[in-house]
């Protein structure tokens, strides 16, 4: 594989650095800055119960995104925080959110969304554990689920909605969540929230929010057109960004297997998976009617594999998640439903059967092994039309893709 | 290590030393007990040695059948981590000590509740004393509490059990953890060892601190964790230092001190074998974002006498956070970051390693 990104493609590193210093520069009157350092959950300054409630977690230290991150959003500034996959985000805006609630207010005062509803519901999990002295109300508003249980939840009165953008506008539009004393608005996942697939969603609930609101955006990948949509509705937000070329996670070992065809695929999963049974792993397909198919061919071959993508009824989406998290169910096939943000402990590898197609989901796809604490797998199929994309992949996040030893053992 | 790759022989038991008296290779094959779903804290074989107990961050303790490796029931009603467990000697209660500012008592058959200890910070350990009649329990620093020694008289009727302490021993630095304290010999003192890398040891009666580590010779780092001999002859502690140290439990003089690369979160002793087992690696919070070849995960193996490390087990993809041997040390497990328990029963060649 020679040469370099043809200039313009999504991979081209010397556009995306152009992009990203022409929003940054020339922009510090955009920006706070924020230097402070605290080691320590105990010097943040937070209230007695929030801090129970981190300890009672199992926290004991804060991570690097942490130790910057909780201050400035519990202060009430405007927050972008970029971090690596599986390095504490959830738990910094968590923290952030429940500092700030009036708990005698039994009114929604905070709304955090997220692209996908398992997302949503993990993150309502991590709310509600960090807020458990504090006793936090906080539901988890995602589609998919009985609109009037939402409606008589919301109307009983909530501190905190976490939810997908779909129904949480629906949510908005009845006035079952009113959003007069809403006063945080988070973003997870925001690059993607903030792409063309979700952008006029977010706007759309953004204009039904009280001007005066504090804003925080989370995310592994924060592309320059990300900051640059941003700036309309943040006010001199602190920055916490990571370079695209650190962003990727050494701790996963990273390789490729050269499948040459399409159609070769299939064998060369068939004969990993005496290997992805014996852990957690997660199979990613680039649309929703491949994981169809490659869960009847593995199913046909007599392979015990669950699958979940954005099609299926959410009962039996969350029926499979459960099992897989309980680990009842080892091997699961997805689309990029899952890239982003799930955190299933035992999860220690990730094939991608197809190349992601936007590139962060590269990124985002490989952090679902590699999480705080535990190292990870990360294997690709890579056809012949592939390579390019798998060499650019390689220069812009500066990572080393190696080919997969034959013999498997070899990564004991 | 990410992959485990089970050929029909089992995991390899890697050798490290060899000689002409050696057997070449020893082979086990780990049971993966799957249940927990946040990382594993701590592990506990019974006194018989037929079930195992297991603490993780998931606030469900967990019991397994030791032969091989079957959930026989959790036990619910933590509200957060859990960091430590302790069995008595009749396998009839359960101790648990809990991130959520409580210690538990639980009839270990029914998996029923019978007594919350509550506390103004996060229970670190636990231990039964010989007899079961009192239970030392640590709790960590909070906001104006600092951290210290409880003694709790432990009632035989469930109904008579209160909640006061006979003694509470407070930590000359508050500020720093008390990771471990055990009883030592015949209930007469306890031993304790944390984050300030002293090793102390306390008159069980008056509350008098009777010993303390030598500073020249001792952890200079964070001591994690610390495994009794099955005699209370001498004892072992890990440390974030990158050892672990075997000291006499009455003196505290230092006896043997094994080396490793990584920093120590668990220890282990054979109480069969002149051996024991370290366990670590790199820190969790450094796992993802360094060299995928720094973790370090394996369970290692040390001649006791000589020091020396005779071999290593992988299969972890995080830290190990605890080990346990069983008591016929026969079998030993592991818990790691990655939550899973792994129990390896040793093959007749582990039994028959030379130097």
């Amino acid at each position: 594989m020679a040469g370099s990104a043809p200039e313009g493609t999504q991979f081209d590193a010397r556009q995306f650095d152009q992009k990203l210093n022409e929003v940054l520069e020339g922009q510090d009157e955009f920006f706070t800055s924020y230097d402070d350092v605290h080691e320590s959950f105990d010097a943040m300054g937070l209230q007695e119960n929030l801090l129970r409630g981190i300890y009672a977690y199992g926290f004991e230290k804060p991570s690097a995104i942490q130790q910057r991150g909780i201050v400035p959003f519990c202060k009430g500034l405007d927050v972008i925080q970029q971090a690596q996959s599986g390095t504490g985000k959830t738990a910094t805006f968590c923290s952030g959110v429940l500092q700030q609630l009036d708990f005698s207010l039994i009114q929604c005062q905070a709304l955090v969304l997220a692209p996908t509803r398992e997302l949503a519901q993990q993150i309502e999990k991590v709310m509600r554990a960090l807020g458990d002295y504090l006793g936090v109300k906080v539901h988890a508003c995602v589609g998919g689920t009985s609109v009037r249980e939402d409606q008589r939840i919301l109307q009983a009165g909530v501190h905190v909605v976490v939810g997908t953008p779909g129904r949480v506008f629906d949510m908005l539009k009845r006035q079952s969540l009113r959003a007069d004393n809403i006063k945080m608005f988070v973003l997870d996942e925001a690059d993607e929230m903030l792409s063309r697939g979700f952008k006029d969603q977010i706007y759309d609930i953004f204009q039904l929010l009280p001007p005066k609101i504090q804003v925080g955006v989370f995310s592994a990948t924060m592309p320059p057109e990300a900051l640059e949509i941003t700036r309309k509705f943040m006010s001199k937000p602190v920055r916490i960004l990571v370079k695209r070329d650190e962003l990727t996670l050494e701790g996963i070992k990273q390789f490729y297997v050269n499948v040459e065809k399409e159609e070769w695929k299939l064998e060369t999963l068939c004969d990993l998976y005496e290997t992805l049974a014996i852990t957690q792993s997660v199979i990613f397909v680039n649309t929703r009617r491949k994981v169809d198919w490659l869960t009847d061919k593995m199913r046909s071959r007599d392979h015990t594999v669950s699958a979940t993508h954005g099609d299926m009824d959410q009962n039996t989406r969350d029926i499979i998640m459960r099992e897989f998290r309980s680990g009842s169910s080892r091997v699961l096939i997805t689309t990029d439903l899952l890239a982003r943000g799930i955190d299933v402990q035992q999860v220690s590898l990730v094939i991608n059967f197809d190349l992601p197609t936007q590139p962060e989901n590269y990124l985002h796809r490989i952090g679902r092994s590699g999480r705080f604490g535990r190292k990870g797998v990360a294997i690709n199929f890579v056809t012949r039309d592939d390579e390019r994309m798998l060499f650019d992949i390689q220069k812009f996040y500066n990572v080393v893709v190696e080919e997969l030893p034959s013999n498997v053992a070899d990564l004991l | 290590m990410t992959i485990e790759c089970v050929n029909p022989e089992g995991l390899r038991f890697n050798q490290m030393k060899s000689s002409s008296h050696q057997t070449l290779e020893t082979r086990m094959r780990p049971i993966l007990m799957k249940g927990h779903e946040r990382p594993l804290t701590f592990l506990r074989y019974n006194r018989n040695g037929d079930l195992l107990f297991s603490c993780a961050k998931d606030h469900t303790p967990t019991v397994w059948f030791a032969d091989n490796g079957e959930r026989l029931g959790t036990y619910r009603g933590h509200s957060g981590a859990v960091w430590c467990c302790d069995i008595s000697r009749d396998s009839s209660r359960l101790i648990t000590g809990s991130a959520d500012q409580t210690a538990k008592l639980w009839d270990v058959k029914s998996g029923k509740e019978l007594f919350t200890f509550k506390f103004g910070a996060p229970a670190r350990s636990v231990d039964f004393s010989v007899g079961d009649h009192l239970a030392v329990i640590t709790t960590d620093h909070f906001v104006g509490t600092s951290s210290a020694i409880h003694v709790k008289r432990i009632a035989e009727d469930p109904e008579d059990q209160v909640g006061d302490s006979v003694l509470v021993l407070q930590s000359p630095d508050g500020k720093k953890k008390i990771n471990r304290a055990v009883w030592g010999p015949l209930n007469q003192t306890i031993v304790s060892g944390g984050e300030d890398a002293a090793i102390r040891i306390w008159d069980a009666e008056t509350g008098k601190l009777l010993k303390q580590s030598d500073e020249e010779v001792g952890h200079k780092e964070a001591i994690t964790s610390l495994c009794k001999a099955a005699d209370d002859s001498h004892f072992l502690t890990g440390s974030h230092d990158k050892t672990a140290k075997l000291w006499d439990m009455r003196t505290l003089t230092l006896i043997k001190t094994y080396t490793t690369v990584v920093p120590v979160n668990a220890v282990a002793m054979s109480p069969l074998l002149n051996h024991v087992v370290l366990g670590g690696g790199q820190d969790a919070s450094a796992v993802t974002t360094t060299d995928h070849r720094a973790g370090k995960f394996e369970a290692k193996f040390y001649d006791t006498i000589l020091q020396e490390e005779i071999g290593g087990v992988k299969g972890h993809f995080g830290p190990i956070n605890a080990l346990a041997f069983s008591p016929d040390g026969k079998s030993f497990s592991s818990g790691g970051e990655d939550g899973y328990v792994r129990l390896h029963h040793f093959d007749s060649n582990y039994f028959n390693i030379k130097i």
